[in-house]
């Protein structure tokens, strides 16, 4: 057992919006180690977005989340943090990555001003060391021309070359925990790669634990020693990689793995969808989220919400997991 | 080169695109690019951000008509048409678009959307059109009657891209062009649309142009399948051919990056020389591919490859295309 660096607790995430309360994030529980990357995976408004921000404590005025959630990191509750104590630990603690590297930038900063603030706020550099430091991170992310590109603006950038920017501010201070969400989703494939052997690279470097977020299963295939899927909010199954792609216990995991095309392929093999869309977080159904669109689903599904049950490595939210022969 | 095959339904030949900068400067969007369809095929045309796939199919409804270069649909020539008849044409080749919900009219119905080809092109009366326009939402999967007299807003991102094919289908037309058809879905509801492409494109002999920069879903729907890089077609062979045994070193990387849903799969080797992509306002001399190619040599500096067969049916623009497997 590796040290834990992360611990959440039953995180529950709402927001007030004008149709009623929207349950974003259920009950969501999971701990994470250093030098280990948990990915996330879903589809759009089923959390995984609102995780990372709960996580990160960046949820908009709108959000209640109530007294008995806990995020602990390295054995401090951020949750009972004033907003100035955290912002002492984004950056040297943790750190995120978003989707759009052009939004995340500030577009009218040079990426080396935008580097060398967090080195002066948090390390309490000078700023000609800052500046040295801000050329050497832009140097590990793979940045040609580190010294040229220091003075230049987000706009003259590329979107791999930004993506790259928004990592070397992320890994500036060294955080434990390091969240890129959908990281490579705004890039072309051969650029997703070279920014995901990047990320894999850092957190192996400086020993980080990473949550990957992602919608992308073959993302996750490749990148990840633990996955979490969730759905509606919750996690529906967790398990060590190789455990969920051949021995899926969850229908949703199984129906969301035989959904993708995959270039292995023949061509024109009928995709086997998923009928019907995601449940309505305000108005969910009553029982399990996913019994509306499973093909297994039986009366007893609707009788409530089935809690994540199974060994410490591997969990499911399901009253009929599917069995060792159903692999995906 | 003729590549002319007898039974070309959409001929495509040495389009050129280019949108004028300031200063004189031009973006090559699209360099003399020749691809042939079949009747009843689907043409897939992949590559990365800027590499001139969409401007392509742009260029092939006349939206805006190419710079140079002839674009035919059985046997008529659609780049010489103008006004009426250019309109009378388009009944037989209509579009999809990337953002479902952009490209429908917000302040339209659903009845309203679906049925303005029909009365553009003067067909039937209001009930005729009426119940073409029922017919259509039925075999795209939406229930006529609720629909009907509502508006985008209230469907849903897979509802209403069934919505925009059913309004490019209500004209009967023979080609059906796809951009970025499903990029915008979620993967359960891209399975669902990706399947009712497949059932109509069978049940009504469409042909289909299907571009996308996803790999594995373009394998998925084309028969052939045509490779871009910064404007030019790097290769184009059959679906099968171009996935199992990729000759232009372009293709190989490309494939080498899709992620594969599959813990298993070995690591791979990108084989891609670091660097950025080239400008398409200052492309590259000779192979528009060279500045990053493990291949690249002297040559491929001075003289852009001709397309040649590398095998039957599996065309290729390079110098150095991996052959026999090497």
């Amino acid at each position: 057992m590796g040290e834990i660096i992360l611990d959440v607790r039953d995180q529950k995430t709402a927001f007030f919006t004008a149709r009623g309360m929207a349950q974003a994030v259920d009950g969501v529980s999971f701990t994470l180690e250093r030098g280990k990357t948990l990915g996330v995976v879903g589809e759009s408004g089923s959390g995984k977005s609102v995780l990372s921000r709960s996580i990160m404590r960046l949820l908009p005025g709108n959000a209640v989340v109530p007294g008995e959630s806990k995020v602990i990191l390295n054995g401090r509750d951020l949750t009972r943090m004033s907003e100035k104590e955290l912002r002492r630990l984004r950056g040297p603690e943790m750190a995120i990555i978003f989707q759009d590297p052009m939004t995340s930038l500030n577009p009218v900063l040079t990426i080396g001003k935008q580097i060398m603030e967090v080195l002066t706020f948090h390390m309490g550099m000078k700023k000609r060391d800052a500046r040295a430091k801000a050329v050497d991170l832009l140097k590990a992310v793979g940045l040609p021309q580190p010294d040229v590109r220091v003075d230049q603006y987000p706009h003259q950038l590329s979107g791999g070359m930004r993506q790259r920017v928004a990592i070397a501010i992320a890994i500036a201070c060294e955080p434990d925990l390091l969240i890129a969400d959908e990281p490579t989703t705004a890039l072309d494939v051969t650029v997703q790669a070279e920014i995901l052997d990047l990320l894999q690279r850092m957190v192996r470097e400086r020993n980080m634990a990473m949550i990957l977020i992602t919608h992308d299963m073959g993302v996750v295939a490749g990148r990840c020693d633990e996955v979490a899927v969730m759905y509606a909010g919750r996690i529906v199954e967790k398990a060590p990689v190789r455990d969920l792609f051949h021995k899926t216990r969850m229908p949703y995991t199984a129906a969301l793995l035989s959904s993708i095309p995959k270039v292995t392929d023949p061509p024109h093999r009928k995709l086997d969808a998923i009928e019907g869309r995601p449940p309505d977080i305000i108005n969910p159904p009553p029982g399990c989220p996913f019994a509306p669109r499973c093909k297994y689903a039986e009366p007893a599904c609707d009788a409530g919400k089935p809690a994540l049950e199974g060994g410490a490595r591997h969990q499911w939210a399901c009253i009929k997991p599917l069995g060792e022969e159903v692999a995906a | 080169m003729n590549m002319q095959a007898p039974d070309n339904f959409l001929s495509i030949e040495e389009l050129t695109v280019e949108y004028p900068l300031q200063g004189g400067k031009k973006v090559h969007a699209v360099t003399q690019f020749t691809a042939h369809v079949r009747k009843g095929e689907t043409l897939g045309l992949v590559g990365e951000s800027g590499c001139g796939k969409s401007s392509a199919a742009r260029a092939v409804m006349q939206l805006p008509r190419p710079t140079s270069g002839k674009v035919s649909l059985d046997g008529q020539e659609l780049t010489g048409l103008r006004g009426s008849a250019l309109q009378k044409a388009r009944r037989r080749f209509q579009m999809i678009f990337q953002d479902p919900i952009a490209s429908l009219n917000p302040r339209m119905t659903i009845r309203e959307i679906v049925s303005a080809p029909l009365e553009i092109a003067g067909i039937g009366t209001r009930a005729d059109r009426d119940a073409r326009v029922a017919e259509m939402l039925e075999t795209v999967g939406i229930n006529a009657e609720q629909a009907m007299d509502r508006r985008p807003h209230e469907f849903s991102g897979g509802q209403c891209q069934r919505i925009s094919i059913a309004r490019a289908l209500a004209l009967q037309p023979d080609l059906l062009v796809c951009d970025e058809a499903v990029s915008a879905l979620d993967v359960s509801v891209q399975a669902q649309v990706l399947n009712l492409l497949e059932k109509l494109k069978k049940d009504l002999g469409l042909t289909m142009l299907f571009i996308s920069h996803d790999l594995a879903v373009v394998k998925h729907v084309s028969d052939r399948v045509a490779v871009m890089y910064l404007g030019r077609l790097c290769e184009l062979a059959d679906a099968e051919t171009i996935y199992r045994n990729p000759v232009h070193p372009y293709t190989r990387t490309l494939l080498s990056a899709v992620p594969e849903p599959d813990p298993d799969a070995p690591p791979h080797e990108m084989n891609l020389v670091p660097g950025e992509l080239p400008s398409p306002v200052n492309p590259p001399s000779g192979c528009p591919f060279r500045t990053r190619c493990p291949r690249a040599s002297e040559i491929c500096a001075q003289e852009m490859p001709e397309l040649r067969y590398a095998a039957e049916g599996q065309l290729v623009a390079c110098h150095h295309p991996h052959l026999d497997g090497k």
